[in-house]
This record gives structure tokens, sequence and C-alpha cells, in this order.
């Protein structure tokens, strides 16, 4: 079989957008950690995926918020793609990039990710720190929780927050993505240097 | 209800067959034409669908409705002196068929197609053309009847 032709799907892509037919844009980019699946909708980027999670779930969480109308387009998602390569070149931040915390249902994990997006490359908090910053400093846990569950890593920077007691913590990417990020970032020494 | 997949999703399972699907109602030359129409009609449509049944088959259904339409499009467009009776669009390979069904209906020439190019049997011609396996049946039949009668005048 003849896989269909990128230049045909770009154009089916193209002319959806056009003609305001596309729910949501998604993505496939390739970074030092790894390929990110980024879903954009007309709001603001909705999911970003790591590799290992399956393509049909993210995209599938990402229309339940979205509509079903989801089209690949690196093309239409030109400047999104540079945003993320120009942060892993060590040149930028994709949180300039506008996101869309819908899929994000409770109020206070919402607000978590709001206050977290204040925080910028280079800087970390810990979860009791950004647990106070969101109005609640007794909510570390629930922090963590809403870190756990950001839809949108990298992008709402959940691996900018630390345990109190040291070390890197977890992360939904997992910690050693973690750990490559903060030190991309300067955040932190890059590992044996220690 | 069920919930709809994604739309990319089906593309990505599905359009290497509906390419090739496009390639057997519109040849070769047309046929990226085809689906990229159908998939934008498909896109319309996706939202107000009711169930998420047999999307496939809903898909090749869309497929062959953008075949029908691009060929009477190009039928139109073609000036008269250009259209001699036997003259088959050239973007079919087998000039003899098509030639042999151009003066036919659109919808009796696909069903032909479906049933002696493509070589599916009643139960595949119906899912393709979103009708029964009887009524399916009868479109071939119907066709193959109007072309004896053609020949035989």
């Amino acid at each position: 079989m003849t896989p269909l032709s990128p230049e045909l799907l770009e154009s089916v892509a193209a002319a959806a957008v056009r003609e305001g037919l596309a729910d949501a844009l998604f993505t496939r980019v390739s970074t030092p950690i790894g390929r990110l699946l980024v879903v954009q909708g007309a709001d603001g980027i909705v999911r970003v995926g790591f590799e290992e999670e399956p393509e049909d779930e993210v995209l599938a969480q990402a229309a339940a918020v979205t509509g079903p109308r989801l089209l690949a387009s690196d093309r239409e998602l030109a400047a999104t793609r540079e945003a993320f390569d120009a942060y892993f070149a060590g040149e930028g931040d994709p949180h300039g990039l506008p996101v869309d915390l819908r899929l994000v249902r409770a109020p206070f994990r919402r607000q978590v990710l709001e206050e977290l997006q204040r925080v910028g490359p280079g800087e970390v908090v810990t979860y009791g720190g950004l647990a106070a910053r969101s109005g609640h400093p007794k909510a570390a846990r629930a922090v963590g929780t809403a870190c756990a569950r950001n839809p949108v890593p990298i992008v709402v920077p959940c691996h900018r927050v630390l345990p109190g007691s040291g070390g890197v913590g977890s992360y939904g990417g997992g910690p050693r993505r973690k750990r490559a990020l903060l030190e991309l970032e300067g955040a932190l020494l890059p590992t044996g240097s220690a | 209800m069920e919930v709809l997949p994604p739309f990319w999703t089906l593309v990505e399972t599905h359009g290497d067959e509906l390419l090739i699907h496009a390639r057997r109602l519109a040849g070769d030359q047309h046929a990226e034409d085809v689906l990229q129409d159908a998939l934008l009609r498909a896109l319309r449509a996706y939202p107000r669908l009711r169930h998420a049944d047999h999307l496939r088959a809903w898909l090749y259904r869309v497929t062959t409705t953008a075949a029908i339409d691009a060929h009477r499009a190009r039928r139109r467009e073609l000036p008269v002196e250009e259209v001699p009776a036997a003259a088959a669009p050239d973007a079919y390979d087998d000039g003899s068929f098509e030639a042999l069904i151009a003066p036919l209906p659109d919808s009796a020439q696909v069903a032909l197609r479906l049933r002696f190019v493509e070589d599916l049997d009643y139960e595949g011609i119906a899912r393709q053309l979103g009708c029964s396996p009887v009524a399916a049946r009868q479109r071939v039949s119907t066709a193959v009847r109007t072309l004896r009668e053609r020949h035989a005048a």
C-alpha cells in the first residue's frame, strides 16, 4: 500500500483550517527528551504527550474538550514547533505559547498551574512554596497532584517544582526527564559535575 | 452515544485504502484530489454524526460520492467537441471498459466498477454505496441490462 503523501495531508489540513473545520491541530516534535505530541486548539496548547503515552489516548483526551476534528499539521503549527526547538536549543521558553487548561477540571489544580506559569526558566519552587503562592500553604500534596496530572508539561513547567526535602522528586515524564529539563535551563548542574 | 474518535485517527488508519478506492473510481490522475475533497466533506459532516459505528464504511461512501461529483464536474468542463461517444476519460487505464460504461449515469458506472473492476460481491458493493445488498444487486443488474440494450440497438 502507498501511504498518503505528506503533501496531501498538509493540504487537507490547510484547507480545513481555512474553512474553520479544525477543532484542534497536532504535531510531533523531536526533542532531546524524546518525541512530544503537541495538541493545540483555538485557544492554545491543550495537551503535550510524552513518547511513551499512547497517541490515541492523548488525542482522545484532547478531543474530549476541543471537539473531534483533530488534524495533524507540521506546517500549520510551525510557530509552535519553532518555539519548542528554540527551547530545547536553550534559546527560549515555550511558555510564551498560549495554553488552554480546559483539561484541568478541578479549580484548585487549575489555579496551581496558572500560578506555576509565572515560574520562569532557571527558577524553581517547592511544592509547599507553590501551595502558598496559590493561596493554600498547607496544600503541598494537592499541588503534587496538580503537577502529576499537568496535561501540558514543559509548557506549564511542572518540572520546576521540587520537594522541599531535596532531590528532583517525581515527574509525570519520569525523574530523568525532569532533571534533563532543569539542567537545560541551568537550574541544576549537569549530572556528574556535582 | 459512543464518542467519535479524533478525526485524524481515522485518516491514519484508513487513508491508504481510501486512496486506493479513489484511484479505482477516479484514476491515478484525479485520486488525490478526490480524496482531499472527500476528507474535507467528511470533516464538515463529522460533528453531526450521531454514532461512531461503521466509520470506515461511511468514509468509503463519502469518497465514492466525491469521485462521482468530480467526474460530473470534469464532464461539464470538457468542451463539447471533445466528447465523442466512444472517448473514455483518459484517466483510466482500462479504456475499453470505461468507454463501454461512459454513456451510463454516474451511479450505474460506479456500481459496475465496484462489481467488475473492484470485483466486490453484493455485500461489499452495498457497503460502499450505503444501500442493501438487494439494492446493490439491482443496481448492477439494471446497469448491465441497459448496456445490453444499447449494444443490441
